[in-house]
């Protein structure tokens, strides 16, 4: 086995089981840090695949802002930081199962439909920033333009169903 | 070194632009550009002037982009031997085609109708019956001081152009990736909009989050779908799938996996069977001109993009989800029909009742009967998408007759307080009876018509059984609809009785519409069912 398989193991071995860790913490803020070090081993795997740019993206979106974003809800939520000991219940088993089949599906999914496919990971053909802008602007540019109005929309009907008008008579205009 | 050869690759790489007919799917592009707009006037214009501001705004826009569709549909190139006319556009992500154009039109015209509804004031003293401060808590000071400050969310009418775009996008994908975007951008603003009701919040806040937890429990059903397909296909492209069921030997328990659990998200929007648990409560809690919304657009829109994936993507699989939606187009009208039977609230026996419709509508999916060269057949596309028209026009006008038919607390949408409607408002009753009679399909309305057409061509594509199962299903729901007449006609009122408010002209005319469509398509359909049948098949 070269090199690269062997760090793209140890990096999918250390996705999973730090995911693991996610959902087994007992506390808030263990999980939210053990996602760092998910995410961050997934962005190791697709550097290893030569996809540089969806890596950095990883790392910048994901690790950067998604888990702060987590943690500063977390923060100014006030939720408890401690230890919590009621957060499993008893559907883990159904869930752990559910989640299981799952994965287990799709995993033969892409087998099955992508066994065979071979791509170099020497040439830079797939995940690289030319090929992801020439996907995204070029073929996916109308859904891609789609989904920022579905992000505006669900900003629009958050702001609808959370903001309350000062009580005063002051008019904002 | 890195630098430099990044330089280079600066200078070498010339970037291509993508290829966009701008001149082919402007419709779309005008509902989404006004929703904009109506985004930022919320930002800039002063509250008093936004409401007028916003209603101009989306009614004109709305009937903009429906000149918009005829004018494209005028120019519309013939492919495929004749059978169909149109065209792939959007670097392959839009299918803008003769149905895609029917569809969109009357998604446009019932939307239009339905803005409307929305601006509708006069019902509720001056303000429109949507929440006044949506974030305020039910029953609480700040609830009471919004209304007497009379607020309103005029936010309401660029959410629902959102929808719009997003209905006008479904029916329209090329590729399920397309598709499922499209979904989201329906369906969001659908979710927020059954959450802003004015009176009875706390129901309106139920519906909202029902609506929202199932409809993305349903979209999770078709996302993972997509991924089996996309296994399967190794493309999202519908052609590319097509192809891939054709030519590719093994995998099927993959693609009929696939098919299955993309079917769930897409029965879920139209509310068929099994998959319709939503429907009564989220239709009853809505706000009624976003339920009159929902009825016509969500159904018209879904059914169009069921149509297209089953018939181009899924059409070689045919014989492989024929039983699957047999048995779903049976029981969706078993459990459509008897449940009418049940009901006491009049908005919940019109949900009962457009469950009912969906499977009706199904009924003419399932018997599928294709086009061919030069003859007249009733083809599957064309039935469906006349019922489409002729119910979305019906259901959104009794829709919108509960409006006016009001007591102290709001609309009286319990039975009971229909009693003895005829002799109090033997116009507005006279209406309703019509609407119903249409539901029922009476000859000489749209609803017999319609059902005519879906009764043919499934009759004629080989799903006789499911046809005489529909005709007993009609027999049934009939009883309901004549059990509403005699009430208004001939019961006496309880109590005070309802009263019917007098509305604005904005609720007039769409009630008129609904009127003027239903008596329209029934006495002379042709003109409408040569359009539908113009329209050609679907590209591929």
């Amino acid at each position: 086995m070269s090199v690269v398989g062997l760090l793209f193991l140890l990096m999918g071995a250390m996705a999973v089981g730090s995911a693991l860790l996610v959902v087994t913490t007992a506390r808030l803020v263990h999980s939210a840090l053990w996602l760092v070090v998910t995410l961050g081993a997934l962005a190791g795997c697709y550097l290893l695949l030569g996809a540089e740019f969806v890596a950095w993206v990883q790392i910048l979106i994901y690790v950067g802002a998604v888990v702060v974003l987590l943690l500063f809800a977390l923060m100014l939520t006030r939720a408890p930081t401690g230890v919590q000991t009621g957060l499993t219940t008893g559907n883990r088993v159904v869930a752990a199962a559910t989640a299981g089949v799952v994965g287990l599906v799709l995993v033969t999914v892409v087998v099955a439909g992508f066994g065979g496919a071979r791509v170099s990971v020497d040439e830079e053909s797939v995940g690289s920033a030319t090929s992801m802008g020439d996907a995204i602007f070029r073929h996916w540019v109308l859904p891609f333009e789609v989904l920022s109005v579905l992000l505006l929309a669900a900003l629009v009907g958050a702001i609808v169903l959370s903001r309350g008008r000062a009580s005063s008579g002051e008019e904002t205009p | 070194m890195i630098a430099v050869h990044g330089s280079v690759l600066a200078q070498e790489i010339e970037i291509e632009s993508p290829n966009i007919a701008y001149s082919a799917i402007y419709p779309i592009l005008i509902v989404f550009g006004v929703a904009l707009v109506g985004v930022l006037v919320e930002a800039f214009a002063p509250r008093p002037r936004r409401y007028v501001v916003q209603t101009v705004l989306a009614a004109a826009g709305l009937g903009l982009a429906f000149v918009g569709t005829v004018l494209v549909a005028g120019d519309l190139p013939e492919t495929q031997n004749g059978l169909a006319r149109g065209g792939i556009e959007a670097e392959g992500a839009l299918a803008v085609d003769g149905p895609t154009l029917f569809i969109w039109g009357a998604i446009l015209l019932l939307s239009f109708f339905s803005v409307l509804l929305f601006a509708e004031r006069r019902l509720e003293s001056g303000v429109t019956a949507f929440a006044g401060q949506a974030a305020a808590l039910p029953g609480t000071e700040a609830e009471r001081e919004a209304s007497t400050r009379g607020l309103e969310h005029t936010e309401v009418f660029p959410l629902m152009l959102f929808a719009v775009g997003g209905m006008m996008l479904f029916p329209a994908s090329n590729d399920l990736l397309t598709m499922f975007v499209a979904l989201e951008v329906l369906s969001f603003p659908l979710y927020l909009l059954c959450g802003l009701a004015r009176r009875r919040r706390l129901l309106s806040q139920e519906a909202a989050v029902k609506y929202f937890l199932l409809g993305a429990f349903a979209s999770g059903f078709f996302l993972y779908g997509i991924a089996l397909v996309y296994g399967y296909a190794g493309t999202v492209t519908l052609a590319g799938i097509d192809g891939a069921i054709t030519n590719r030997v093994g995998g099927d328990g993959l693609l009929l996996a696939g098919i299955g659990l993309m079917a769930v998200g897409l029965l879920f929007k139209i509310g068929a069977a099994p998959f319709h648990a939503w429907t009564p409560d989220v239709y009853q809690g809505a706000p009624t001109a976003v339920t009159g919304f929902m009825a016509a657009c969500t159904k018209v829109a879904a059914f169009g993009a069921l149509l297209r994936v089953f018939y181009v993507a899924f059409g070689g699989a045919q014989w492989n989800w024929m039983p699957m939606m047999w048995i779903v187009a049976a029981l969706t009208m078993g459990v459509g029909c008897v449940l009418t039977l049940t009901q006491t609230d009049v908005k919940r026996m019109l949900a009962y009742s457009s469950i009912a419709h969906a499977g009706f509508l199904l009924t003419g999916f399932v018997g599928v009967q294709a086009a061919t060269r030069d003859s007249d057949d009733m083809t599957s596309l064309v039935a469906v998408m006349f019922y489409l028209l002729a119910y979305g026009f019906t259901t959104l006008g009794a829709f919108a007759v509960v409006t006016v038919v009001r007591d102290s607390s709001g609309e009286a949408t319990h039975l009971s307080r229909w009693a003895g409607l005829g002799k109090q408002s033997p116009v507005l009753a006279g209406v309703f009876a019509l609407f119903m009679l249409a539901f029922l399909g009476l000859p000489a309305t749209s609803g017999f018509m319609a059902k005519w057409a879906v009764f043919t061509s499934a009759w004629a594509g080989d799903a006789q059984l499911l046809v005489i199962i529909a005709v007993l299903a009609s027999v049934i729901t009939a009883f309901v609809y004549i059990r509403v007449i005699v009430l208004m006609f001939f019961a006496d009122p309880v109590g005070e009785g309802p009263t019917v408010a007098m509305p604005s002209v904005l609720t007039v005319v769409t009630i008129a519409a609904g009127v003027v469509v239903t008596v329209a398509l029934g006495v002379a359909p042709q003109p409408v069912l040569d359009l539908a049948h113009q329209a050609g098949e679907f590209v591929r």
